[in-house]
């Protein structure tokens, strides 16, 4: 409980950053997103399951707090977790550049589920070399922020599973 | 024997009832009006975090300021002689339009036009939409001040959008240039009427245009204050290129909005007069 309520604040305070500071740090509507590699983590060190339960939530809330319209953050950001999850079996785990690679993949991912879903409900109709200008720029931009965040988040979640473990 | 299966899939299972869960949340969105239903959601999750926002809004304004002024201190001489200028010009300038003010209150009143009565409420923005494609903004003002769903909002430049959530003390303002977004409006010196759209790209496209009508680059669009939401005469943008062929049925043009809407700072909301919070 005390990890999910840690994960609470985290996100928090994450997506208070995210409208605020980082929404004006912008290159050319590519933002980083610290919430996918949190999402990662957790997707990456819990399982599937887990990361795509955790991402549908990271993912309404952020749909909550950003005005858009609910269910497209929590598509993709679930298939963000779910796709982490899924990456440990194919993946080398203390792979150095295992942080911005896997952000800068998942980032990709998460556009791409975010642009395909509100084409399907007719929210958008992007065209394609856009979507693929800010795919990339986005991925290239997460893939260099998650260098720093990714391990002090890995930290975090570690000490959060060696608490649980202690406390039993 | 089924349930042995959906233990085998269990993670499977969990995604695609997520996934369904998801587009149904989704789907009930877009059948909403302004394609965004957050309810009870929104008010508890923002009451939270408006707070936070804001304090980190304004600190993020102070280091903006303090690093500008570093960096301006070496253009202030030059800038200080252009201004000078510039007020000279100004005031040559205020007499004329002092002259054609009188004159106008002067037809106003033979017209016996009435204006709206609107009162303004001044706000900061407090929050971003840090998505490319939607565009909101989350401003310090709300229902407690007297800010109502749909009241318009402008800057000093033009038309920026109009509020589309709004409690105690934050609104949420949807601007013209996101895709949920749509005004009426009057093109050029022959006031054609169209519906300007926003389109998750820095331009709004204006589209249902006659395709008789004289449309050129640089014309002014107002709003044409056809609906309930916008009142007449706001500037919009100006136009930036018409699109025209012979099996189209109308014209479309798109349209650069006047107000800087990437960089929204302040905003002031229009209230329906005796709508102002005592």
């Amino acid at each position: 409980m005390i990890r999910y309520a840690v994960y609470l604040l985290l996100v928090t305070a994450l997506l208070a950053l995210q409208t605020t500071w980082l929404a004006g740090a912008g290159i050319g509507g590519a933002v980083p997103d610290p919430l996918v590699i949190l999402i990662m983590i957790v997707g990456l060190f819990h399982g599937p399951e887990e990361g795509a339960v955790f991402g549908a939530g990271v993912g309404l809330l952020e749909d909550v707090v950003t005005g858009a319209p609910l269910g497209l953050g929590m598509l993709a950001d679930l298939c963000v977790g779910f796709a982490a999850g899924l990456g440990v079996r194919i993946i080398y785990m203390e792979n150095v550049w295992l942080p911005v690679l896997g952000a800068a993949a998942l980032t990709g991912l998460r556009v791409i589920v975010w642009v395909g879903a509100a084409h399907l409900v007719g929210l958008l109709q992007p065209p394609l070399l856009e979507v693929l200008r800010v795919v990339l720029l986005g991925a290239c931009y997460n893939g260099l922020v998650a260098f720093p965040l990714y391990h002090g988040l890995r930290s975090l979640d570690r000490a959060l599973v060696r608490f649980r473990e202690e406390s039993r | 024997m089924l349930l042995d299966a959906v233990g085998r899939r269990r993670r499977f299972v969990v995604f695609v009832v997520l996934c369904i869960l998801s587009l149904g949340v989704l789907t009930d969105q877009v059948r909403a009006p302004d394609r965004r239903r957050a309810g009870w959601l929104a008010f508890a999750v923002e009451g939270v975090l408006a707070p936070f926002t804001a304090g980190l809004s304004r600190i993020g304004d102070k280091v903006g300021a303090a690093r500008a002024m570093l960096t301006e201190i070496g253009t202030l001489h030059g800038e200080n002689a252009r201004l000078r200028i510039e007020v000279a010009r100004l005031r040559a300038e205020n007499a004329q339009l002092q002259e054609a003010s009188k004159e106008a209150l002067r037809l106003r009143s033979l017209l016996a036009f009435k204006q709206q009565p609107y009162h303004t409420i001044s706000a900061r923005v407090i929050g971003r939409d840090p998505s490319h494609w939607f565009s909101t903004v989350l401003i310090d003002r709300g229902a407690a001040d007297g800010i109502r769903r749909n009241d318009p909002v402008v800057t000093s430049e033009g038309l920026v959008g109009r509020v589309i959530e709004t409690a105690g003390s934050w609104t949420r303002v949807l601007l013209l240039l996101d895709p949920r977004s749509a005004a009426g409006v009057l093109v050029g010196q022959s006031r054609d009427a169209g519906v300007a759209e926003g389109q998750g790209q820095p331009m709004l496209r204006v589209k249902y245009l006659s395709r008789d009508s004289d449309i050129r680059p640089g014309d002014q669009v107002v709003t044409a204050g056809l609906g309930e939401i916008y009142p007449r005469g706001l500037p919009v943008g100006r136009v930036v290129s018409v699109s025209r062929t012979e099996a189209d049925l109308f014209q479309e043009a798109l349209v650069r909005p006047d107000a800087d809407l990437r960089h929204l700072e302040e905003m002031l909301i229009l209230v329906s007069a005796g709508q102002v919070a005592r």
